[in-house]
């Protein structure tokens, strides 16, 4: 052990010491708590969605003609094709519901703030991502719905006032749905995205162990000499149950409500009843709500707002006497969202 | 005396020796729980990335058995691509009359070609021979004990049928 432990140190400018100190983050005692786990969540479904993702890419064809046989081959032929295509999709819904309850959490404890603004903004970047990956990912099926909500996403683009005509050409390699479009949804899915989000997450996660974890003590914790724990092995087997835990639920999600085909596109047929996947409800739900611009700048201006609400919230609470605005606002905002998710799952059209 | 007893007493080293011993078997426990998840995960995944059915093979006609003169022969084409060389070597009224053999060298996988004054399949990439059977007789596919491949043949109504891969 000791050669080896020599033969390395020989050869790397870093000891072992030096990993386990850069590693040994400590950690306040509140992250004893499960919900502050939600940070740590996303990035365990983020491997697991790389890992499954790679699988099915041995298989997944990127072209027209050939997308909707090559899911039904990796659903219905592949062995365990189906397990391994229902963990990637069940990990992308958890992934979402999770990162945005992490937000919650970040927002509700005022964990943005100076200095961790720019975190806040990196985290944002990261919903954003998630949010276009999880569209991506579900335009790759090729099957009624997800291309008619592949085409209905571009034409929203379209709405955008200069810029929105590019925008659409961009995402759909020409004005309408066309041979290269799947090919396009494949790289944005398989490899800018996720290159995009390991290099946010990088950033992320270097900005907390710079500037250590957000501190909080709970009424209810006792006073004790120690405020921190050990990253290494405390907080890392915590992170290790919670990865177990998570295996299990996207395994019994696979098998028990397993994914399922719709009928393949068909370009000349819209279905009756078109919805997006449920996070894009909320935004399905205001498009209905207002005409077409104004809706997707109302969207782009709340988005905005969300970027830089760390500054936002500073101005307010220094030059006005409602220091905790953001509670209310935020209460008001999660409601407005949740509202419009329910009505448009409530409703057919 | 129990070990809280023995602890309580001031007995550290017992003490200290059941905390190792529970912090050993936890340790092994949760060492068997993460290979014996993951490890399940990983071969799974391995056999989804192993080939998922193997190729599928169907009888094709080949010809009628009367095509055939004594030492004579066909090449059929699979619809793989696979150039197959069938000969009629006995005239016995059997199927044992005919024999189908690969064109592909075993040894790297070049293509053979019958030479009809040497009465061998040679291969032109590192001089291997093959007698009509496909039996190696020279070069690397001798030395490994290598041979042609062979299809299954079958004769019904008078035809010939070989099974193929066609796909």
């Amino acid at each position: 052990m000791n050669a080896i432990r020599q033969w390395f140190g020989e050869r790397l400018p870093i000891s072992p010491d030096q990993v386990l100190e850069v590693l040994d983050e400590p950690v306040p005692n509140h992250l004893k708590r499960w919900w502050f786990c939600l940070g740590g969540t996303p990035a365990y479904l983020f491997v697991v969605q790389i890992f499954t993702g790679i699988l099915l890419a041995f298989y997944y064809q990127p072209a027209q003609t050939t997308a909707y046989e090559s899911v039904r081959f990796i659903t219905t032929e592949a062995a365990y094709g189906w397990y391994f295509r229902g963990v990637h999709k069940w990990a992308a819904t958890l992934m979402i519901a999770s990162v945005v309850l992490h937000q919650m959490r970040v927002y509700f404890t005022g964990a943005y703030r100076k200095p961790r603004e720019l975190n806040w903004m990196i985290g944002m970047c990261l919903l954003l991502c998630t949010l276009v990956i999880g569209f991506t990912g579900y335009s790759l099926v090729y099957e009624q719905l997800s291309y008619w909500g592949a085409t209905v996403a571009a034409n929203i683009c379209d709405t955008v006032p200069v810029v929105g005509g590019l925008a659409k050409r961009m995402l759909l390699a020409g004005d309408a749905y066309n041979t290269e479009t799947v090919s396009r949804f494949f790289i944005l899915h398989a490899a800018v995205l996720p290159a995009s989000m390991i290099f946010l997450l990088a950033i992320h996660i270097g900005l907390i162990r710079m500037q250590g974890i957000t501190e909080f003590r709970f009424e209810d914790e006792p006073v004790q000499d120690k405020q921190h724990f050990p990253f290494f092995p405390d907080h890392f087997y915590t992170e290790l149950i919670m990865g177990l835990v998570l295996m299990i639920l996207l395994s019994v999600l696979a098998t028990v409500l397993p994914v399922t085909m719709g009928p393949r596109a068909d370009p000349l047929v819209t279905p009756d009843v078109i919805k997006p996947e449920w996070f894009f409800y909320a935004t399905f739900r205001w498009l209905k709500l207002f005409s077409g611009t104004f809706a997707v700048l109302s969207m782009g201006l709340i988005v905005f707002i969300m970027f830089v609400w760390p500054f936002i919230d500073g101005w307010i609470r220094r030059y006005t006497r409602f220091a905790e605005a953001s509670v209310w606002i935020g209460i008001v905002g999660a409601s407005l969202i949740i509202g419009l998710t329910v009505w448009e799952a409530a409703v057919q059209h | 005396m129990n070990s809280s007893e023995r602890a309580a007493a001031g007995d550290s080293t017992t003490g200290t020796a059941a905390g190792d011993r529970r912090s050993f078997f936890s340790l092994v426990a949760m060492g068997l729980g993460l290979t014996g998840a993951y490890g399940t995960f990983a071969a799974m995944a391995a056999r989804f990335l192993y080939p998922a059915k193997p190729p599928d093979r169907r009888w094709m006609y080949v010809a009628s058995v009367t095509e055939f003169a004594h030492g004579g022969g066909v090449l059929f084409s699979a619809p793989n691509g696979q150039a197959i060389s069938v000969t009629r070597l006995t005239a016995n009224g059997t199927v044992e009359d005919f024999i189908a053999l690969s064109s592909i060298c075993p040894h790297l996988g070049c293509k053979v070609h019958w030479e009809t004054q040497n009465k061998r399949f040679f291969c032109p990439c590192h001089n291997g021979a093959f007698n009509v059977e496909g039996i190696s007789t020279a070069g690397p596919p001798f030395d490994a004990k290598q041979n042609l491949a062979r299809f299954p043949l079958k004769v019904e109504n008078g035809n010939l049928f070989i099974e193929v891969a066609v796909a």
